[in-house]
């Protein structure tokens, strides 16, 4: 159960970084990327490619992660700013950014064949001991490159210029454009940096799951989940949801049966939608707990 | 320019026309049902592809009346579809019921879904709408593929539909006569709403739902039921869908959610007929195709990506717009008749503006108070948006019937957010307020619209694709009763027809009376906004409100529609109505209200005769600046 616990934190690093993908280029945009677990498939596929053509495996990946952040600049440019050209409020993106991820499987499967093909194993496939548990140095890897983005995100969000500007861009782009925000390339950034963030995803797990094309679908979904969870506007919070949702994939595998990981998550996010709709790190919740410690200090 | 010289110009009399189109629908129907007949008769291939496109022409029907008319994206209708489909499925196969009994059951099963969908997601933005929704069809199709009951990912196969004996055997599979009989049950309830004045209101709560409420629609209701609708209508599709081979998980994943929106958009959203041919093109798709399957996906993606950015108004949109191109006539007549008429009309319309609306007797019924009452009244209201600071701080505010009551002030002062907390779109921190005695701070704007509260915006907010008679009707919906009921089988109930040729009369009556007949028919779209106030106004008082409120009315207008609009409110006036006038015009302001009350940085500076106010020294200081 221990084990389960951390493999589980290191499985959860993988959603909360495409959530956190989803929450990035969400925040900025207003736009739901459907195609944000595409974007890891490609970073899978093009590092497995690249490899087995005898590149040495770190360059692999950094091909990997380059292509998938490219892949993100042009989702952006080829199925988002159009939609949003014509009609800001528009939700034509959801049908655009689906087809954008239909194109990329599929052009994947034609390519690189649909059946899974070997990806470089990453430091050796050494494991260490934590207390109990046994855990692949892959997966510590997984989870201090989780937490390291992370941070270098919110410090860039906060600190820099950029990212208050593109804040502003989330709030209201005409106004932004008004004071001299190029609010073109805010966004290309936002999704080139979903697509860094799935793309870093992507070499992480590569190792467990192998390359396949279809890859995209499942941590697609189970990222959007973790985002559900935490509110789809908040970074930091949907790597804390992929984490949880990660957890609770593990133990109910442990906990229930061995199945309970492909239903469970699902009770649990309905259950999280239903009391608070925007999530569980959305402004609601954070009010009403500053509510319920005031009045606990009042009363104390 | 000689195109339009030379169309011929036909003229069809009332009941030549009334039978013209009886015989227009009669021959459609006889059509479609040959085309069933055709269908039912033919190879099991084309049934299979013609059936199955059927079902899914049903679902983006049932679809578009959320996404397409209300502006509601909803992912869930996959989810929704399977619920009817395993319903039927699950309880035939275990207890054997008639499968007619199943009918209905599983458009109720599906129905209580939406509701429960609606009801806990429209409490939040359109954006959540989609996303839970979406989580939906998630779950269902977790429970599909998981559950031992649904036969996991392998489906279950279809229960037997019974076929025609004796006489009718000639009539070929009854399952093809059921399917198809069940698209036109779906094509009926969606066109007659389409007709309806219900449509409309739909409209309107997507492009502009602030005026929707003021005018007393009950938007979330609405929201809410036409959702249970479309979902019960999904449902059925479900029903119909299970007896065409076999159901299983894959059939009913959130991208069938995602392919039947792109079915609406494909053929063309909020229009009859574009969902109809979205449907039969996206399912038939696949077939007509005949390449590796791979390709075929990708080719099917970029249709999504090239239809949504160069066509985002689907097949239905390039036909129309083909069709403008080729017979330009109708707005550009009516655009230069309102440009040339509009000075020589206003002194017409003023006597016509006497007898329309004012004399009848609804006078009496708007003379609540007495003209010497209180019509609203204000108490400390204090206001803030959000963590800003207090726009409103304890403001109080008395209104006497029957009079016009000036609210002046510097730009942000907190004009607009009074009339916000008076009509209801806001609701005031602290304080109350009080109209006829009645205390409404808490009620919601829709609400204290059907207690006669009316109001307009300051930017217009009107529906831009309806004409402005259509704007107009919206705004006495509250005074003709049943229409959302009504609505699901609008042309064929008693009295549908006096009813729209009512709201019709209203409507154009209200814009004679303030001076935009020339604008009738013309689209909101195309409108200069001067006229989009007056429209503003019409459909503001075309319900006969007891109170007005008028947020900045005279933007845009010419001097001599504003004398005309001055003569309106004089008018209304007399006749018992209340009105709070916001406006910038201090001239205007000074010249026609009976009191003035001045805010300025949120707090009251004066208030009373507008005499007296207007020789108040602070008056002078904050605001005239003199």
């Amino acid at each position: 159960m221990f084990e389960a616990l951390v493999t589980g934190i290191a499985l959860g690093c993988i959603y909360g970084l495409v959530a956190m993908g989803f929450a990035v280029a969400f925040l900025v945009t207003r736009v739901i990327n459907f195609a944000q677990g595409q974007l890891l498939m490609i970073s899978v596929m093009v590092a497995a490619a690249a490899a087995s053509a005898g590149w040495p495996s770190v360059v692999a990946m950094l091909a990997g992660v380059a292509c998938a952040a490219a892949a993100g600049a042009l989702t952006y440019v080829v199925a988002v700013r159009p939609v949003l050209a014509s009609d800001r409020f528009s939700f034509g993106w959801l049908v655009t950014t689906l087809g954008v991820a239909v194109v990329m499987e599929n052009v994947a499967a034609i390519i690189w064949g649909p059946t899974s093909r070997a990806f470089p194993l990453m430091l050796n496939g050494t494991s260490a001991h934590i207390g109990s548990a046994t855990v692949s140095w892959q997966q510590i890897l997984a989870v201090l490159v989780a937490f390291a983005l992370l941070s270098a995100f919110e410090l860039f969000r906060r600190r820099s210029i950029y990212g208050k500007v593109s804040m502003a861009v989330a709030q209201d782009p005409e106004m932004a454009s008004a004071v001299g925000a190029n609010t073109m390339v805010i966004s290309v950034s936002a999704f080139v940096v979903a697509g860094l963030l799935a793309g870093v995803a992507g070499v992480l797990v590569g190792p467990i799951t192998y390359a396949n094309p279809y890859l995209g679908d499942t941590y697609g979904i189970d990222g959007f989940v973790a985002l559900m969870m935490a509110g789809a506007d908040q970074p930091a919070g949907a790597l804390v949801g992929g984490v949880l949702l990660g957890v609770l994939n593990n133990e109910a595998n442990v906990i229930i049966n061995s199945q309970a990981s492909a239903w469970f998550p699902f009770v649990v996010v309905v259950l999280v939608l239903l009391v608070c709709p925007r999530g569980l790190f959305s402004g609601e919740v954070r009010s009403w707990l500053r509510g319920v410690r005031r009045s606990l200090v009042g009363v104390g | 320019m000689s195109s339009i010289v030379l169309r011929a110009q036909f003229w069809v009399s009332p009941t030549r026309r009334a039978w013209l189109a009886r015989l227009g629908y009669g021959s459609l129907g006889v059509a479609y049902l040959a085309a069933t007949f055709g269908v039912a008769r033919g190879s099991l291939y084309l049934q299979g592809l013609v059936l199955v496109a059927a079902c899914f022409a049903i679902c983006a029907l049932s679809l578009d009346l959320v996404a397409g008319s209300t502006g509601l994206y909803s992912l869930g209708h996959a989810g929704l579809f399977a619920v009817g489909a395993y319903m039927t499925t699950i309880i035939q196969a275990q207890m054997g019921w008639n499968i007619f009994v199943l009918l209905p059951l599983s458009m109720v099963a599906a129905a209580v879904c939406g509701l429960g969908l609606g009801a806990l997601s429209l409490r939040v933005s359109g954006l959540y709408f989609a996303i839970l929704t979406f989580v939906f069809t998630l779950v269902v199709g977790v429970l599909l593929s998981d559950l031992a009951i649904t036969g996991g990912y392998a489906g279950l196969p279809s229960p037997s539909f019974p076929n025609f004996r004796g006489a009718l055997s000639g009539l070929g599979s009854a399952l093809a006569w059921t399917v198809m009989l069940a698209l036109l049950v779906a094509i009926v309830v969606t066109w007659s709403i389409r007709k309806s004045p219900m449509h409309r209101v739909l409209l309107a709560i997507r492009d502009a739902e602030p005026f929707a409420e003021a005018a007393g629609v009950r938007t979330r209701v609405v929201k809410v039921m036409i959702f249970t609708l479309s979902a019960a209508l999904t449902g059925m599709a479900g029903w119909a869908f299970a007896f065409l081979g076999f159901v299983s998980p894959g059939q009913f994943s959130w991208s069938v959610s995602v392919n039947m929106l792109v079915m609406v958009i494909v053929g063309g959203m909020n229009t009859f007929l574009g969902p109809i041919i979205g449907a039969a093109f996206v399912s038939m798709f696949p077939a007509s195709l005949s390449i590796d399957p791979l390709w075929q996906e990708v080719v099917f993606g970029a249709i999504f990506v090239v239809v949504v950015v160069f066509w985002p108004r689907g097949f239905m949109g390039v036909v129309s717009s083909l069709g403008r191109r080729l017979a330009p006539v109708q707005p550009v007549q009516a655009l230069r008749s309102g440009a040339s008429g509009a000075s020589g009309e206003v002194s017409s319309v003023r006597e016509e503006s006497a007898l329309s609306l004012y004399n009848g007797k609804c006078v009496v019924s708007r003379v609540g108070s007495g003209p010497h009452g209180v019509a609203v009244i204000c108490r400390g209201l204090t206001f803030h948006y959000g963590k800003g600071p207090a726009v409103l701080k304890g403001v109080d505010l008395t209104v006497r019937a029957g009079t016009i009551h000036g609210l002046i002030g510097p730009n942000g002062s907190g004009k607009s957010t009074l009339a916000d907390l008076i009509s209801g779109r806001l609701r005031p921190d602290k304080g109350t307020v009080e109209v006829n005695g009645v205390r409404v701070e808490q009620l919601p704007a829709a609400e204290r619209a059907r207690h006669g509260f009316m109001r307009t915006f300051q930017s217009a907010t009107l529906v831009s694709e309806l004409s402005c008679k259509d704007n107009v009707a919206v705004g006495y919906y509250g005074r003709v009763g049943g229409i959302g009921s009504r609505s699901l089988v609008w042309p064929l109930w008693p009295g549908a027809q006096r009813d729209a040729e009512l709201l019709s009369a209203r409507a154009r009556a209200a814009l004679a009376s303030v001076g935009a007949a020339a604008w009738t028919e013309v689209r909101v779209a195309d409108l200069p906004h001067g006229a989009a106030q007056l429209t503003q106004l019409a459909a503001a008082q075309v319900s006969e409100p007891r109170t007005l409120i008028l947020d900045e009315p005279l933007t845009g207008l010419s001097v001599r529609e504003v004398d005309h609009v001055g003569n309106v409110l004089r008018s209304l006036r007399d006749s018992g109505v209340t009105i709070i006038l916001i406006e910038h015009q201090v001239r205007f302001v000074f010249a026609l209200c009976d009191e003035v009350t001045v805010l300025s940085a949120g707090e009251v500076v004066a208030s009373g005769e507008a005499s007296q106010v207007h020789g108040d020294p602070r008056v002078r200081e904050v605001y005239l600046g003199v």
